[in-house]
C-alpha cells in the first residue's frame, strides 16, 4: 500500500528522475572542470532549481500542488540539515528554498530528493514551472473536484517537454477546483478554474496572461469552458503560440501577459483556438483510463467517522482565549463534519515569514502522522496545512503546534505576512523584505487586537519582480532603492480572491525603512476609525477610497 | 569616518564557483574570503586593470565585478552599498538554527 | 561549422545543394532551404515533397522558436527530409532537438559527436509525445494496465 493519498511515483517516474539526476551530475562535473562556461551552464542549473544568490547557491525544490507526505517533509528536513544550515524557506509558489547549498553538493541533494519522489526540475528557468493548486485541495468543503489530479497530469506533460524548454520567459500555471479560488488563478500565465456548467459537466475556464512583476496584469478568459480531457491539447496550443510569438527582444516584455496585451485577447484566442483545432484529436487527448488512473491516486483517505462536536474543544474555547482565536483563524471547514483543516502558521511574531528549521519540519511531520493521515500541504501564503484533523484532536494538535511555535492564531490576519527573501538573500533585490516583515509582525503581535483588526493581507516584495505578491496585498509593500537607500512604496486594495482580483493602488511617495511600521499603523488606525459593522480593511478601502489613508500615512511618517 | 565615499575605491568580488561563497581578489591574484585582504584599486584606471585581472582569474569563480568601498582612518574597508555590505557580513536578521524551535 | 549526424562520432561532410534563405527559395524552390526562426513553416508546404534539407536556426541557444518550427514541419506537415539545427547548438540541447525531429546538427562545441551518440539514451522514458514517436509513459501504463485483461480474455 502506498503511504500517501496523492500521486505516488511508479517505475517510469522514478527512472526519469534518476536519469535526470545523473544528467545534472554530469553537467555540474563539466562546469567544475571548466568544460562549460557560466553562460552555458546557467540555464542548465536553473532548470534544476539552482540559483546563485548573494552569498550562496539556492536550491528551489518543487512541492507539486503543495502536497507533501510526512516522509517527504522529513527528508526535506534531512537535506536541509545535511547540505544547508538546517532550515528552509517556503515560498509563495509552493516551493521550498534552501539558501546555502554548495554547487558541489547539489547533485547529491537532488539525489536525496529523488529518494522520496521529489525534484527541483523546472523550478526556475524559462520553462513551465511547478503547477500550483489550492492548498486545501481534496479536503475543502467548497470543492467541486480535486484540482491536483490535473496538476499531476500537467506536471508529467510539462516535465522535460522537448518543445517548450526554451520559452521566451518563465511560465506559471495554477489550478483551482473551488469557487473560492485559493490558487490565485487570475495572476498566473495560465489559470485553470474547474467549474460545473448548466449541463452538470465539469470543465475548465482557461485564463491566460495574468501575472505580477513589473507589469502586473489580471488574466483574461481565453476559453470559458474546456472539456477536461482536452486540457493538454489546449495547453500545448497556448504554449506553442507563446513560444513562437512571445517577445524575446526585451526581458521585461517576454511574459505571455505582454503578448496577450499587445495582440489583444481576441487575436490570442484566434491563434490558440486555431492551433488547438489542429491538435485536439491527437494523442494529447487524454484517455479516460489515464485520467482515472491518476485520479485514483488522489482518492480521499479513509477517514473514520468522528464526532462533529467535542466537549473538550468547547471547554477549552472558554478557558483559553488564544485557543478560541486559533480555532477561528487557523482552522477551516473540511468536507467531512467531524474534521477541520488546520493551518500551521509559519509566522510567529517576529519570525522570518515562511521559514522553518529542520526540527520544526520534523515536528510538523510527526503531528501529520499522528493526526492528519501523514499529509501536509504548503500554502502560497507560506504556511503549512494539516488537511485532515479530527475535531476531537484539535486541542492536541494545537498544543503540539504551539510546541513548535506554529500555533500563532494569525492566519489571514495582519501578521500573517507574505514576504519574499529580499535583499538579505536575493541577487535581484532592491531592498530587504524580511526585517520589515519582522518589525510589522512584532508591532501587531497582540492576538486579540489582530482579531479585532480582522482579515488583512500584508504582502512584501524586495523588488518589482513581486515574488511577495505585493500588488495583490490589501496592503502591498514594495522595496525600492533610491541612491542606495531602502525605501518602501505602499499600495492599497489589492486582492486575489476570485471575482474580486484587483491590483493595489500606489498611495504616494515611498516611505523610509524606519517609518514603515508607523505607516502601516496609521493605515490600520484609519480603518478602525472609519469601518462599518463587519467591514474588512479592503472593503472599507473600496468604500472610502485612498484619501483618508493617504493623509494619515503621510501625517505619521 | 570614511575617507572616501565617491566610489573611486574598488575591490573585485565574485562568488566562488564550487560553493557560491563571496570572495575577493587579493594582490597575489588569489581569491580570498576576507575583504581586508582584497586588492584595492584607488582610481578609475586601476579599477579597470583590477577587473581585467579578476576576469583573467575567473576559472574558479562566477562573474567577477567591482565593488565600491570606503576606507576609514585605520585602513579598514567597507562596501558602500547595502547590497554589498550584506554580501560581506551576511543576513541582517537572525536566521533559525537547525535545531531550533526558536519561536516556541 | 562542423556538421554532425547520428551514427558518426566525427563531423561529416555536408553534401547536396546549399540551402537558400526562404525569400530566395520562394523564387526558385530548390532542394534545400534555410528558415529564420520567425519564418512560417507553412511557406514550404507547396514544395515540401521536393525538399531534401530544411535548416532551422538557433540565434542563441536559449531562443527556442525553432523547436516549434521543427515539430510543425515534422508532425503537422509531414516533412521527411533532413532537418538541420544551426547557430548556437550545444550538446545539452540534444535530447530536446532529437525529440523535435532534428537529425543533423552544426556545432563547434568540443565533444559534440560523442554527446550525440549518447543523447538518445540519457532518458529512457518520456512523458510527452513528440516527433521521435517514442511511446509515452501514459501509453506504456495503459498497455501495462490492459495487458492482463487481454490475456485473461484469450
Ligand atoms: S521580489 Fe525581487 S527581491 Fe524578492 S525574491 Fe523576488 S526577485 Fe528577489
Amino acid at each position: 500500500m502506498p503511504d500517501t493519498h496523492f500521486y505516488h511515483y511508479d517505475k517510469y517516474d522514478r527512472t526519469l528522475l534518476s536519469e535526470r539526476v545523473e544528467q545534472f551530475r554530469d553537467q555540474v562535473r563539466r562546469r567544475l572542470a571548466g568544460e562549460l562556461t557560466e553562460e552555458q551552464f546557467k540555464p542548465l542549473r536553473l532548470t534544476n532549481g539552482l540559483y546563485l544568490q548573494l552569498h550562496a547557491y539556492m536550491l528551489r525544490i518543487a512541492i507539486p500542488y503543495g502536497t507533501l507526505s510526512s516522509r517527504q517533509l522529513r527528508q526535506l528536513a534531512a537535506i536541509a540539515r545535511k547540505y544547508d544550515k538546517g532550515y528552509g524557506h517556503f515560498t509563495t509558489r509552493q516551493n521550498l528554498q534552501l539558501n546555502w547549498i554548495r554547487l558541489e553538493d547539489a547533485p547529491d541533494a537532488v539525489a536525496m530528493l529523488a529518494e522520496v519522489d521529489m525534484h527541483s526540475i523546472q523550478t526556475s528557468g524559462n520553462v513551465v514551472r511547478n503547477t500550483t493548486a489550492d492548498h486545501f485541495a481534496g479536503a475543502a468543503a467548497d470543492e467541486i473536484e480535486d484540482p491536483r489530479v490535473w496538476c499531476e497530469i500537467v506536471r508529467q506533460w510539462s516535465t522535460l517537454h522537448p518543445e517548450f524548454s526554451f520559452l521566451p520567459r518563465k511560465f506559471k500555471i495554477a489550478i483551482t477546483g473551488s469557487p473560492n479560488d485559493r490558487a490565485a488563478v487570475r495572476i498566473h500565465d495560465v489559470g485553470l478554474r474547474l467549474w460545473r456548467n448548466e449541463q452538470g459537466e465539469t470543465g475548465f475556464e482557461v485564463i491566460v496572461g495574468g501575472g505580477l512583476g513589473r507589469t502586473p496584469m489580471i488574466g483574461k478568459t481565453v476559453r470559458a469552458f474546456l472539456p477536461k480531457d482536452e486540457m493538454l491539447a489546449y495547453l500545448e496550443a497556448v504554449l506553442r503560440v507563446y513560444n513562437r510569438y512571445g517577445r524575446r527582444d526585451n526581458l521585461f516584455k517576454a511574459r505571455i501577459k505582454i503578448l496577450v496585451h499587445e495582440i489583444g485577447i481576441e487575436k490570442m484566442r484566434e491563434e490558440v483556438e486555431a492551433e488547438y483545432a489542429a491538435i485536439k484529436d491527437s494523442a494529447l487527448k487524454l484517455d479516460p483510463q489515464t485520467i482515472e488512473a491518476i485520479a485514483a491516486h488522489f482518492a480521499p483517505p479513509p477517514l473514520p467517522h468522528r464526532p462533529a462536536i467535542s466537549g473538550e474543544v468547547e471547554r477549552l474555547k472558554l478557558e483559553e482565549p488564544d485557543f478560541a482565536l486559533w480555532l477561528k483563524s487557523n482552522t477551516a471547514p473540511h468536507k467531512l463534519a467531524g474534521y477541520r483543516i488546520v493551518t500551521a502558521s509559519l509566522k510567529p511574531a517576529g519570525a522570518p515569514p515562511g521559514d522553518a528549521s529542520s526540527v520544526q519540519m520534523e515536528g510538523v511531520a510527526d503531528i501529520a502522522d499522528a493526526y492528519s493521515q501523514s499529509e501536509v500541504r504548503v500554502s502560497h501564503e507560506q504556511n503549512l496545512v494539516l488537511p485532515h484533523v479530527a475535531v476531537e484532536d484539535l486541542p492536541a494538535v494545537y498544543r503540539a503546534l504551539a510546541g513548535l511555535g506554529f500555533a500563532e492564531a494569525n492566519v489571514g490576519k495582519i501578521t500573517d505576512i507574505i514576504a519574499c527573501p529580499g535583499l538579505d538573500y536575493c541577487a535581484l533585490a532592491n531592498a530587504r523584505s524580511i526585517p520589515v516583515a519582522q518589525r510589522i509582525s512584532n508591532h501587531f503581535a497582540n492576538l486579540a487586537r489582530q482579531h479585532d483588526i480582522g482579515d488583512l493581507k500584508v504582502k512584501i516584495s524586495g523588488c518589482i519582480n513581486a515574488c511577495g505578491h505585493h500588488h495583490v496585498g490589501h496592503i502591498g509593500i514594495l522595496g525600492v532603492d533610491k541612491n542606495g537607500v531602502e525605501l518602501y512604496q505602499i499600495s492599497l486594495g489589492g486582492d486575489v480572491d476570485f471575482g474580486k482580483t484587483a491590483l493595489g493602488d500606489i498611495i504616494g511617495p515611498a516611505v523610509a525603512a524606519d517609518r514603515i511600521v508607523e505607516a502601516v499603523d496609521a493605515l490600520v488606525r484609519t480603518y478602525l476609525d472609519r469601518r462599518e459593522e463587519g467591514e474588512r480593511f479592503v472593503d472599507a478601502y473600496r468604500r472610502i477610497g485612498v484619501e483618508p489613508f493617504k493623509e494619515s500615512v503621510y501625517a505619521a511618517v | 569616518m570614511a575617507k572616501n565615499l565617491s566610489g573611486d575605491l574598488t575591490v573585485a568580488s565574485a562568488n566562488r564557483l564550487a560553493d557560491g561563497v563571496v570572495v575577493f581578489l587579493d594582490d597575489k591574484g588569489h581569491w580570498t574570503r576576507h575583504l581586508e585582504q582584497a586588492a584595492l584599486a584607488r582610481d578609475k584606471r586601476a579599477s579597470e586593470l583590477l577587473l581585467a585581472r579578476a576576469r583573467a582569474e575567473s576559472f574558479s569563480v562566477v562573474d567577477p565585478f567591482l565593488v565600491a568601498v570606503a576606507e576609514d582612518e585605520q585602513g579598514d574597508l567597507e562596501p558602500i552599498s547595502l547590497r554589498e555590505k550584506i554580501r560581506v557580513s551576511g543576513l541582517t536578521f537572525e536566521a533559525i538554527a537547525a535545531d531550533a524551535v526558536r519561536y516556541a | 561549422m562542423p556538421l554532425y549526424r547520428e551514427g558518426s562520432l566525427q563531423p561529416v561532410d555536408a553534401t547536396g545543394p546549399a540551402p537558400l534563405p526562404l525569400e530566395e527559395w520562394l523564387k526558385a524552390p530548390m532542394q534545400a532551404v534555410s528558415l529564420a526562426n520567425t519564418d512560417q513553416p507553412d511557406a514550404l508546404s507547396m514544395r515540401l515533397s521536393r525538399l531534401k534539407l530544411v535548416v532551422l536556426h538557433f540565434p542563441k541557444f536559449t531562443d527556442g522558436r525553432a523547436y516549434s518550427q521543427a515539430r510543425l514541419l515534422r508532425g503537422r506537415m509531414g516533412y521527411r527530409g533532413e532537418l538541420r539545427a544551426t547557430g548556437a547548438v550545444l550538446r545539452d540541447q540534444l535530447p530536446f532537438l532529437l525529440r523535435c525531429g532534428f537529425d543533423s546538427f552544426e556545432s563547434d562545441q568540443p565533444g559534440f559527436g560523442v554527446a550525440l551518440a549518447r543523447a538518445r539514451s540519457l532518458f529512457s522514458v518520456v512523458y510527452q509525445g513528440a516527433e521521435d514517436n517514442r511511446a509515452t509513459v501514459a501509453l506504456l501504463r495503459l498497455r501495462q494496465h490492459r495487458q492482463p485483461a487481454e490475456l485473461a480474455a484469450d
